[in-house]
């Protein structure tokens, strides 16, 4: 007998599918070891069908929505006849079916009187796995082999018997097997709870109807989807933004191009026109490139759409092979965070076209990494790694946030005190710095910097930062933000260094972070004096700032603002700058001239 | 002897509720109504008012319980005291920065927390302490006064003081607090090393922060309930309810307002504990179902499930465990509450996808459900309960609330069942299973999300709704036995009256436990002893009366996340240092279902400390004696209990008729609560006027 969907039954199911991945990303959380894991939430879990179709989603790290479903088809691809109940797959081949290396993906297929239902699987950012440098981030490498151990689609566990080979080869290849077995164990307790309350839902619903159910929340999420995009404009907008370099072949820019197209409840979004892969490790994937696509398109969507393949089916995302949207082997991908945070922001560009007045300007450009690794006296491997963003880019109705993480990431800062008793690392800054933020109507969030002071002997800094030439930019009259930087003894020599860079750190030494300011939205002239008084007064913008960006005379001592003075500064901008329309997105000029020039 | 009496006073949303408890088990009962600029003054009238109607007077009290919301809605509206904060050099945002997250995904549109203290009355000084608690940069005395100078010129209400690892050496925030002692003795201040001297700079900041935001309001609400009780002529101490289930001294919640910001909701939780202790019952989830939210929480060995560290104004969603970032973060102990925005009120509605909804939206107090007739225009909860019989619409709250069961019918058949084409019945019974499976998802969340089945528990419903629903969602977690308290709707106050005096201390103190020096964690834990048996002393508790326990936060070294298990009495030698280290190791099994190997290195996080202040005797009464009775006719009418059932010939009892035992379905209809029993289960009524439900 065919079923048929009882919408009162469908939403129990759904409460009850979503709130087992829910329950699996939880055990993650508490039982991880890595800072990075736990505070980055950078792992996922879920639920697909017997045939590897993503179902449902737990609510960990958008940049994870889309990375399952390319994981599941390679696993299928691999062992489709070959499976059977006890068998845990173990994977993170960027080239079959992963994201980049340190993302190790863990999936228990499960049963029921010896037919398989579903999946439950887990993703997990670990802490290192091994490559050239700790902690298996670098931006510089320039082919996978360098990157850290690849781990095709195998089985871990066959029928229930732990596969100690891949173990050892794990275990002889990484920095830190204690902490990467620590976080393995993480992700089989979730599969294994996962597997627990799965029971009970079949054993609730009967097989069949647990089948129909997980098929029929797809066609759900699909409804729901289609329903949103039938409400947005029908056309095509299409957005450039350009990355610094790849870290390799300095100074050499790189382009992300997205058109988006939408008809009726469907939405195109391709990618044709970006940068050739490069040489350095920010090739993505094209299941990151999918994430990035979907962040985008989805934060101008309503809330409660669930996480799955029905998403997939109305949001269509294309990326020729062989750009940096979707690398091809040897590509180097361990960095690649850059490229898909680059790629939401290229999103909100291209959204901002097509709906003005919902989207908002660039913000700092996403994660910065910064990793410090070495040996200690007893050559014990230390591996520091720290993410950190923080300044969104400003709302048509409301200035960007100050120290809130990008919305691809929703990652969450490592507790400095903690950091200090665990890390051979003294933190001496971590404040928001003044006159960065991009200007406008609506200002850009205020970034912050983070000082890092060196303790232990010799160690390996890198870092993988951006948006130094190209700014965040502004919309609709905003202005763009101030460039990221980065420092070496910033209360020294105070030496600028590039944007990405792996070198040696010695003891002592003090390295610098500074975010980029974000993107301002609408014409700072129409600012609210109040709002511009407010932010001198809290010292994240200074006096002459105040007056040269947005005509405002503020009297110090006084806390006031003279009006007069204000409103005839304000004209004196207007009629200099000559805007004859208000320019609908604002980069930082000199880099529009060398642009011009090329 | 005469009978003395404890009263639990209760400040809800609506109203406040009076309960009196007399020595000998009688019970007066009075709802007031919270819509009033002085809460003390409320108070104060309404016991009068019950001495009028009782013939009581002040003198016959010997203890107001108070639960109170005045310092959660100082934060919720932004009400609280205008703060200066100083903090280390470097580090002037970490309030502001907060943790980075935000607890919804894509949200364009999310709005961060104002901070509690803004960017100009943030001040630093140039000093630095390391992580072990080495001065490597000494605070100048002047630099300090400069600040504190700064601050007072900016006219602060209240001074916080929370530097770089000072839970390590307190000595700077020291010499800060000498220094504004000195120059403001009278202004209120909180030293984060008084206050929480543990690790992880935003959560210690934060919550010195909030507790120097509450404590001027708090101590003037205080002073000035307890002089309208000293001028109502009555003498009795004031104890206030805290957010870990305790009870605290006035004095001490003045001084520490930061313990008794989630006040309101502990009531029920810890009233369940003392009636579950009664019967012999070692583990509950407590289910607490009112208007617009329900809450769950889990009450095993007569020990209350506590987290270290909540939200405060986070506001309900579900997933809300896994996105943090709204409301402001406190780390004190509190009882730990899973909340869902599902109540009388929540909305049923139908989404985009074609999927039946009921929540988080709710119609409130008002307008209230369509059945209220108060301009109600959307189809609630409520109305589903009205038209499926389980409400009886000539009878809510007594019959002073008629309902027009008509009004909901209609709006249910135009805006449910006929879009989704299904019988009116199904439809409503779809809506009552739905919100039956959000709050499933909270009591999901106290339990197996802590390695629990809820199978091995019995279910404590109380609240205005709670026993509507308690059997139907037990029998879906394959719960068998549920509670239901006398006056169910009012049993938060009642919970006020059955609490002990209880103070938290804790101390971070990580320490590898095979490398540790155990003479210095035993000396630390003596410390934090000291602490409490003196704060019992000074309130009246010693000798058997003033319990302490010990308990050690802990972790496989490298993790980030603690659990925490009890220390048995007995010195810290290494036989209790391999004893922790298993004990943690099988709550780390139980808990997520696996341990680390034996040599993996377990590190002490913090250790705890909870003294209590015990009351002679259980002071749960052996059944208690309500004034007002309920008048039940015994009826019946239809009821509709979904497949197979669909429309049964229902009985309609009062609590007395169950005493012999009653096959349900059956209801049981009280002044502030309804009691539905389905086909299949038996209901019977216990010794202490409790209702019993055994399900199938």
């Amino acid at each position: 007998m065919a079923e048929s969907s009882d919408p009162i039954e469908l939403e129990l199911f759904k409460n009850a599918i979503f709130s087992i991945a829910d329950e699996m990303a939880l055990t993650v959380f508490r039982t991880t070891y890595s800072g990075v894991l736990k505070d980055n939430m950078d792992y996922s879990t879920g639920f697909a069908d017997a045939n590897g179709k993503l179902a449902a989603q737990g609510l960990t790290l958008p940049g994870h929505l889309g990375s399952v479903p390319t994981a599941m088809d390679a696993i299928m691809r691999h062992f489709k006849d070959n499976m059977a109940p006890g068998d845990v797959f173990i994977m993170n081949d960027p080239f079959d079916g992963g994201m980049h290396l340190p993302d190790i993906f863990v999936f228990k297929p499960l049963y029921h009187a010896g037919e398989r239902l579903a999946f439950a699987c887990t993703v997990c950012h670990h802490i290192d796995v091994g490559g050239r440098v700790a902690g298996s981030n670098a931006s510089d490498s320039t082919e996978i082999y360098a990157e850290g151990l690849r781990i095709a689609p195998m089985k871990l566990y066959e029928a229930g018997k732990l596969n100690k080979t891949i173990m050892t080869f794990i275990e002889k290849n990484v920095r830190l097997p204690v902490q990467l077995f620590g976080d393995l164990r993480a992700q089989l307790a979730a599969c294994h709870i996962g597997e627990t309350q799965f029971a009970e839902i079949v054993a609730r619903y009967g097989p069949e109807k647990t089948r129909f159910y997980l098929k029929e929340v797809i066609d759900y999420a699909e409804r729901l989807t289609r329903a949103a995009l039938e409400k947005l404009p029908d056309g095509e907008w299409s957005f450039e933004d350009w990355i610094d370099d790849d870290g390799v072949d300095y100074g050499k820019p790189i382009r992300l191009f997205v058109t988006i197209r939408k008809t009726g409840g469907h939405m195109m979004v391709d990618w044709t026109g970006t940068n050739p892969q490069v040489k350095g490790a920010i090739n993505n994937t094209l299941s990151f490139t999918k994430a990035a696509s979907y962040t985008g398109v989805r934060s101008v969507l309503p809330p409660g759409i669930p996480n799955n393949e029905g998403v997939f089916r109305a949001i269509e995302v294309i990326c020729p092979p062989g750009t940096v949207g979707n690398g091809v082997l040897p590509a180097a991908c361990a960095a690649r965070g850059l490229t898909g945070f680059r790629m939401v922001d290229c999103m909100f560009g291209a959204l901002a076209m097509m709906l003005p007045d919902k989207v908002k300007a660039a913000g700092d450009g996403g994660n910065t990494g910064i990793s410090i690794g070495g040996y200690d006296a007893g050559r014990k491997p230390f591996v520091y790694v720290d993410f950190t963003c923080g300044a969104w880019g400003a709302r048509p109705w409301a200035d960007g946030l100050d120290g809130n993480s990008h919305m691809f990431a929703n990652m969450a800062s490592h507790s400095i005190e903690v950091t200090e008793a665990e890390q051979p690392m003294q933190l001496l800054a971590y404040e928001f710095v003044a006159d960065r933020a991009g200007a406008g109507k609506f200002r850009g969030g205020v970034p912050f910097r983070r000082d890092y002071k060196f303790l232990e002997d010799e160690g390996m800094l890198q870092v993988r930062s951006d948006r130094r030439d190209h700014r965040p930019f502004g919309l609709y009259g905003g202005s763009p933000g101030a460039p990221s930087e980065n420092y070496m003894d910033p209360d020294g020599e105070n030496r600028l260094l590039p944007s990405k860079l792996t070198m040696t750190i010695k003891k002592g030494e003090v390295f610098r972070h500074v975010l980029a300011g974000a993107g301002g939205w609408g014409d700072p002239l129409e600012r609210d004096p109040a709002a511009v008084l407010r932010d001198v007064r809290n010292e994240l913008l200074s006096p002459q700032k105040a007056l040269a960006d947005y005509g405002v005379v503020v009297d110090t001592p006084a806390w006031t603002i003279d009006a007069a003075a204000t409103a005839r500064r304000r004209d004196e901008i207007r009629r200099a700058r000559g805007w004859t329309e208000t320019p609908k997105v604002q980069w930082h000029e000199p880099e529009l001239l060398r642009r011009a020039a090329e | 002897m005469a009978v003395t009496y404890r009263a639990g006073v209760d400040i809800g949303g609506t109203f406040t509720d009076i309960v009196l408890l007399g020595s000998d088990g009688t019970v007066h009962t009075k709802k007031i109504s919270s819509s009033v600029g002085n809460y003390a003054q409320a108070i104060v009238d309404g016991l009068s008012e019950v001495f009028g109607e009782t013939g009581l007077s002040g003198a016959a009290i010997d203890e107001i319980r108070h639960g109170t919301t005045v310092a959660s809605n100082a934060i919720l509206e932004h009400k609280g005291a205008r703060v200066g904060l100083i903090t280390t050099k470097g580090f002037r945002d970490v309030l502001e920065i907060r943790t980075l997250r935000m607890p919804k995904l894509y949200d364009i549109g999310w709005t961060k927390p104002e901070p509690l203290v803004e960017r100009y009355l943030r001040k630093v000084v140039d000093e630095r302490i390391d992580h072990r608690g080495h001065v490597e940069r000494a605070l100048d005395p002047a630099d300090a006064g400069r600040a504190v100078d700064a601050l007072l010129a900016e006219k602060v209400e209240a001074i916080a003081v929370c530097l770089l690892n000072s839970f390590a050496n307190p000595v700077h925030e020291a010499m800060l607090k000498e220094i504004i002692v000195a120059k403001a003795p009278h202004l209120p201040r909180s030293l984060s090393f008084e206050v929480l001297p543990e690790i992880k700079e935003y959560e210690r900041t934060s919550t010195t922060v909030i507790n120097a935001y509450v404590m001027p309001i708090v101590a003037t609400y205080l002073r000035a309930l307890r002089k309208g009780l000293d001028a109502g002529g009555i003498p009795a101490r004031l104890l206030l309810m805290q957010s870990n289930g305790g009870l605290t001294t006035d004095g001490a919640a003045a001084e520490r307002p930061m313990n008794i910001i989630e006040s309101g909701p502990a009531g029920g939780v810890v009233g369940a504990q003392a009636l579950a202790r009664t019967k012999d019952l070692d583990k509950i989830i407590t289910f607490d179902m009112g208007g617009t939210t329900a809450k769950a929480s889990m009450v095993e060995h007569g020990e209350v499930a506590r987290a270290q560290e909540y939200a405060v104004g986070a506001g309900i969603m579900i997933g809300s465990r896994l996105l943090t970032g709204a409301g402001y973060t406190l780390k004190v102990p509190a009882i730990d509450l899973a909340e869902v925005g599902a109540g009388g009120g929540s909305h049923v509605w139908i989404d985009g996808g074609g999927a039946l909804q009921a929540g988080p939206e709710s119609a409130g107090a008002s307008p209230g459900p369509v059945c209220y007739d108060q301009g109600g225009t959307e189809p609630t909860i409520t109305d589903a309960n009205v038209l499926l019989g389980y409400i009886n619409p000539g009878h809510l709250v007594g019959g002073a609330l008629k309902l027009n069961a008509d009004k909901a019918r209609a709006v249910f058949a135009e805006k449910i069942a006929k879009p989704l084409g299904m019988p009116i019945e199904r439809a409503a019974y779809g809506a009552h299973l739905i919100v039956a499976s959000n709050m499933i998802r909270a009591i999901k969340a106290v339990s197996t999300e802590r390695g629990r089945d809820p199978r091995d528990f019995a279910l404590f419903a109380f609240g205005g709704n709670g026993p509507l629903f308690a059997a139907g969602m037990a029998a879906s977690l394959g719960i068998n036995r549920v509670v239901v308290p006398p006056s169910a709707g009012l049993f938060s106050s009642f919970g006020l009256l059955y609490a002990d005096v209880e103070h938290h201390y804790a101390r971070t103190f990580r320490r590898l436990l095979r490398r540790a020096d155990l003479g210095e964690i035993a000396a630390a834990w003596d410390a934090l002893a000291r602490q409490a048996s003196d704060q019992l002393a000074a309130e009246g508790f010693t000798g058997e009366r003033a319990r302490l326990r010990r308990s050690a936060a802990l972790h496989y070294k490298g993790q980030s996340y603690e659990l925490t298990v009890p220390v048995p009495p007995g010195a810290i030698d290494t036989r209790m240092a391999t004893h922790l280290e298993q004990a943690f190791a099988e709550e780390h099994e139980r808990t997520y279902g696996h341990r680390a190997g034996p040599d993996e290195p377990v590190e002490l996080v913090s250790i705890q400390l909870v003294g209590s202040g015990l009351r002679e005797g259980s002071g749960v009464p052996q059944s208690v004696a309500p004034s007002r009775r309920d008048s039940v006719v015994q009826t019946s009418r239809q009821a509709y209990f979904g497949d197979p059932h669909g429309w049964l010939e229902t009985p309609v009892l009062s609590r007395a008729d169950l005493a012999g035992g009653h096959a349900g379905p059956l209801i049981v209809e009280e002044y502030d609560s309804t009691c539905v029993v389905p086909p299949g289960a038996h209901a019977e009524r216990d010794d202490g006027g409790n209702i019993v439900i055994s399900i199938g």
